[in-house]
């Protein structure tokens, strides 16, 4: 239970009068309503004030125990003009969408504990930092759920600027982000990283090989633009082509390979399936699996023989 | 901000006084509801959905609701704090009832150490469902059973289980030393799509050649997965006032039950007619198919960053991988391989570097910043060479055709200042570069077997762009941006086999994407706008085109993509809440075929969803969202010479429309009701596995489908009690 035991009344007058420069006194770290040292804050913004305010009480910054949690002068600045004018100013550093504060004002205010984090590390002169997102812009810290940091609600978080994802997650193919299985910070460290694209590991291949590290081979037979980036033929975030292509085989395998099965042209059938499919059917190079109808080891094979299906054409 | 009750003198006395004589009791209470997480929420009820499994197929490739008609709606969630220690005890589980359930329990005393288990399922139902006569489907030694007519046969659906133990630990050891630990555990059991096709033809080329006959065929084998994937990291991290830094290991490791699929054939039938000559097509295609191989890495990596002075800061990391895969091709039924060679022995170890500089360099120029970054990738494939597709046939000579070796080198820059100008406007101006030297994966005697593509060793880009954009605004905050970059390269080769191995020749066309010489032109515009403090607007508009050149004129020639939309949020009182947004997408790719055909791809996807959500009693929630997508991709292709295209491509169209509608209704301070009710109705015109009723059928009748036309509705309904 947390009791209301402020500062002395004497104090307490004296600061109400403004004689005493309330900045000038040092916060005790045992006292305060929600956090430790709050006293000054939540003498006017306590319950009656801004109980949603007080929900802060819940979180991690709220842990009293813990001599590393913050006030609220950790985050709004000292504010003594907002103290000394009776909150008719704002205080020295805001959130929230008319924040005149600057994006580096207010991120520092978070950077000044969390940059110790291995996982911020490279914040600075990531592509968030520079285009002057915020540590508020995506975290609400006066919750006791913060929506970015639940799987579940991160991605609608994230789509209030990426639009194109937004639409993209609903394709038919697609990994189960709406469904809440599978968030963006799965795949993309959004504190900066090494990888391109904020990428959780050092490349877009080592991310997608945290789950798909099937596809990591090395093998006999590779498949350069498979070892170079799977973002050279999918999209993770969803598509209408199966398997997250791009687009559908065969138009996205010519993109590279204009040279073979040189006699047919795309096309589907418009009648009886023929007896035998044929390689050079339109049909079989466009429905179905399209290329990967033989080609089916289309990210390497492992396969040594020499013999047909040949495997260095990824047949098998 | 909220106005303060009371005066400002009132209330400071008003608390000096109580903290001299006595604590407000009243209050505590509702203090303590507002402050202390102290929580265990059990939400326990049933849901429904409409339909048969084939009227749900795109809703539940991942929800759980693809078998279930109806199921059990349990989640939990446990919160629990000491004050005194700060020692936390957590517990949650969602969606115990369903094939996508998770549990997570963790403790820590904050500050101190910390621990968790996570345990996660997952089930990918694969929206399609076949019908054959496929015996054995999912195991690594399946039958072909010929089906005299196509969709007679069984249905089969194939599903795809992840099971998932996440456990992590970590512990304060000083002030500035923690301690972090992970591991990873994920099984992943089922089968996915796949088969085998070959045609004995001679047009291709000799080398596949070698079956009697001129027909073709394709079986429709199920890739049976079974499969282990384990990542173990440990890492200690220091931070100083000034640095910080942080060490570790990360291992990540693949084992895979089955090393390869080898299909045997029932009865006489098609390509495995006793009938066939020599060598038969029905012969080669029951030759063993290699499943991906079990593998290893390892990396150790020293990362961390270093402040200057309070503006400018440096990050840097260095991470040294060691990569291998060792599988033994005869334990897994794999034959043919080189003599003396067990396995690949594969072996890459990658190097990376990156350094990073950003702030404001100048203290004569406080208004200007300056970020920098450059990284370095080097990866070394150590893999020895053997000749992998010593099949005697010309022009694979014997000890000439290697697996490819795959060493590259790769570089990025970027260098971009930023200047604070009046009026919260900020310019930026920005160069990019990149770099990739790919190995030419040839020596004097030697040329990768998979060599029919062409190779550019060295390719750059180089870029600009520029940026303006006005921020700290209450009502409008904008930006807009251009950039830039062109990409070309060195020499084209041609690698084909039978040309002298490390002849530099004229490319045939093959010419991959990644390297071919491109133009890419990037506009970008978006704005917040807040008209009143009860509406707020986002625009935003992006235009992008890529212009490529290939070394002969054929392949892909460009490709844009033009998106803009607009969202709003208008908060009509404290209680009440519409969004709404209208997107729309266009993608063009255009490419020239040797083949002859001009292919003009077109994608146009229109987005629209609006939502309210409110609050029309203190006991009562209640939300709703409407949205609609419309994917439409064309087709369009025509013939370089003017002949007539032969059954053309119809547009394929996505189109899916949803409701989402809740309400909440608070009984007491400790009971809720929800209910859930979403309607889902999905329209899937598509040719990938039948057009105008004519199905694609394989080799043995097997064939694929999708119900066009999906509409599914999903109740559900839940008692929420919070324990006190």
């Amino acid at each position: 239970m947390v009791g209301l035991y402020f500062f002395s009344p004497a104090t307490a007058a004296l600061a109400a009068e403004g004689s005493v420069p309330v900045a000038a006194k040092k916060d005790d770290a045992t006292t305060g309503l929600v956090l430790n040292g709050d006293a000054k804050c939540t003498a006017c913004h306590d319950e009656g004030d801004g109980p949603e305010l007080m929900a802060i009480g819940k979180t991690r910054h709220g842990t009293r125990a813990d001599s590393r949690t913050p006030s609220c002068i950790s985050c709004h600045g000292k504010t003594e003009k907002h103290l000394a004018k009776k909150g008719t100013v704002k205080p020295d550093i805001t959130y929230g969408r008319k924040s005149t504060s600057t994006a580096e004002e207010r991120s520092g205010a978070c950077l000044a504990c969390h940059q110790k984090d291995a996982k911020r590390s490279h914040w600075a002169g990531s592509v968030h930092d520079a285009r002057d997102v915020a540590c508020s812009s995506c975290h609400k810290i006066h919750v006791a759920k913060d929506d970015v940091r639940d799987k579940r609600t991160e991605a609608e978080v994230c789509f209030t600027c990426h639009k194109e994802q937004r639409a993209q997650v609903s394709k038919p193919s697609h990994h189960p982000i709406m469904e809440g299985k599978v968030a963006c910070s799965d795949c993309h460290n959004a504190h900066g990283s090494v990888g391109p694209k904020l990428m959780t590991r050092d490349s877009v291949n080592d991310t997608c090989y945290t789950c798909h590290m099937e596809k990591r081979g090395p093998f006999v037979h590779s498949h350069q633009p498979v070892d170079e980036d799977c973002s050279n033929c999918h999209n993770p975030h969803g598509t209408t082509a199966e398997s997250l292509l791009k687009t559908r085989a065969p138009f996205l395998c010519h993109s590279c390979h204009t040279t073979p099965h040189s006699s047919p042209q795309p096309a589907v059938l418009a009648g009886p399936a023929p007896a035998v499919p044929h390689w050079s059917n339109g049909p079989v190079i466009t429905q179905g699996r399209a290329c990967l109808n033989c080609h089916t080891q289309i990210h390497g094979s492992n396969n040594p023989s020499g013999l047909s299906p040949t495997p260095q054409r990824l047949f098998r | 901000m909220k106005i303060q009750h009371m005066g400002f003198n009132q209330k400071f006395l008003a608390l000096a006084f109580l903290a001299a004589f006595g604590s407000a009791h009243a209050d505590d209470d509702e203090l303590t509801q507002l402050i202390k997480p102290d929580s265990t929420v059990v939400s326990v009820g049933a849901g429904t959905v409409s339909g048969d499994s084939k009227d749900r197929t795109v809703f539940s490739q991942y929800n759980g609701w693809r078998k279930n008609d109806a199921s059990l709606l349990l989640d939990f969630n446990l919160i629990r704090r000491d004050e005194a220690t700060g020692f936390w005890t957590r517990a949650e589980g969602r969606n115990i009832g369903l094939d996508n359930r998770e549990l997570r329990f963790s403790q820590q005393k904050q500050g101190d150490w910390k621990y968790s288990a996570e345990y996660s399922e997952l089930v990918r139902h694969d929206p399609r469902t076949i019908n054959t006569n496929l015996l054995g489907a999912g195991t690594s030694t399946p039958t072909v059973v010929n089906l005299a007519t196509p969709g007679t046969g069984s249905d089969l659906n194939l599903d795809l289980k992840r099971k998932g133990l996440t456990l992590s630990a970590e512990k304060w050891l000083t002030s500035n030393l923690l301690f972090e630990a992970s591991f990873k555990n994920e099984n992943k059991d089922g089968a996915r799509l796949s088969g085998i096709g070959n045609y004995c033809s001679n047009v291709i080329g000799s080398l596949i050649n070698t079956c009697a006959g001129t027909t073709g065929a394709l079986l429709m084998l199920p890739e049976p997965i079974n499969s282990t994937t384990r990542q173990f990291e440990v890492r200690l991290n220091y931070s100083g006032d000034s640095l910080t830094l942080n060490g570790g290991y990360y291992g990540s490791f693949f084992t895979n039950a089955n090393g390869s699929l080898t299909p045997s054939v029932s009865g006489n039938w098609g390509p495995f007619t006793a009938l066939e000559p020599g060598p038969t097509l029905g012969g080669l295609l029951t030759r063993p198919l290699a499943l991906p191989p079990d593998n290893q890495a390892h990396q150790l990596y020293f990362a961390g960053n270093y402040a200057f002075t309070p503006k400018m800061r440096a990050t840097f990391k260095v991470a040294y991988t060691h990569a291998t895969q060792n599988e033994d091709f005869g334990s897994v039924g794999l034959a043919g391989a080189p003599a003396g060679v067990g396995g690949l022995g594969g072996v890459m170890d990658t190097t990376l570097a990156q350094l990073g500089f950003s702030g404001r360099p100048l203290a004569a120029a406080p208004k200007l910043s300056v970020n920098a970054n450059w990284r370095y990738e080097n990866k070394k494939d150590k893999t020895p060479l053997a000749a992998y597709s010593d099949n005697g046939v010309a022009p694979y000579t014997p000890g000439l055709a290697t697996n490819a070796s795959r060493s590259s080198e790769k570089a990025n820059g970027k260098l971009e200042a930023t200047y604070q100008l009046p009026d919260n406007y900020r310019a930026t101006l920005g160069v990019d570069y990149a770099y990739v030297h790919r190995n030419r994966p040839v020596d004097s005697a030697t040329i990768p077997a998979a060599s029919f593509t062409a190779l550019r060793e060295e390719t750059e880009e180089l870029g600009y762009r520029a940026e303006l954009r006005r921020s700290m605004s209450e009502t409008l905050n904008a930006g807009i941006s251009y950039g830039q970059s062109k990409r070309d390269g060195d020499q084209w080769l041609q690698l084909v086999a039978g040309y002298p191995a490390n002849a530099i020749n004229a490319p045939l066309g093959t010419a991959p994407m990644t390297m071919m010489d491109r133009q890419r032109d990037k506009l970008k515009l978006s704005a917040d706008w807040m008209p009143t403090s009860a509406l707020s607007l986002q625009f935003m508009l992006e235009d992008g085109t890529d212009k490529y050149s290939g070394p002969v004129g054929k392949g892909l020639h460009d490709s844009g993509m033009r998106s803009y939309g607009v969202d709003a949020v208008l908060t009509l009182s404290d209680a009440w809440k519409l969004t709404g947004y209208v997107n729309r997408g266009e993608q063009t790719l255009h490419m020239d075929h040797n083949a002859g055909y001009i292919l003009a791809l077109d994608n146009v996807n229109t987005s629209v969803g609006v939502g309210v959500v409110g609050k029309p009693s203190a006991n009562f929630e209640l939300g709703a969202d409407l949205s609609y997508m419309d994917d439409s991709n064309r087709y369009n292709q025509s013939m370089a010479t003017g002949a007539a295209i032969v059954d053309g491509l119809p547009d394929v169209t996505y189109r899916v429309t949803s409701l989402k509608l809740f309400g909440k209704y608070a009984l007491d301070k400790t009971a809720d009701i929800r209910v859930d009710l979403v309607h889902q109705s999905a329209k899937f015109n598509e040719w990938t596995w039948g057009n105008a009723g004519v199905p694609f059928a394989y080799s043995d009748n097997t064939t694929v489908g999708m119900q066009p036309n999906q509409s599914v509705t999903f109740l559900g309904a839940r008692y929420i009690y919070k324990f006190k």
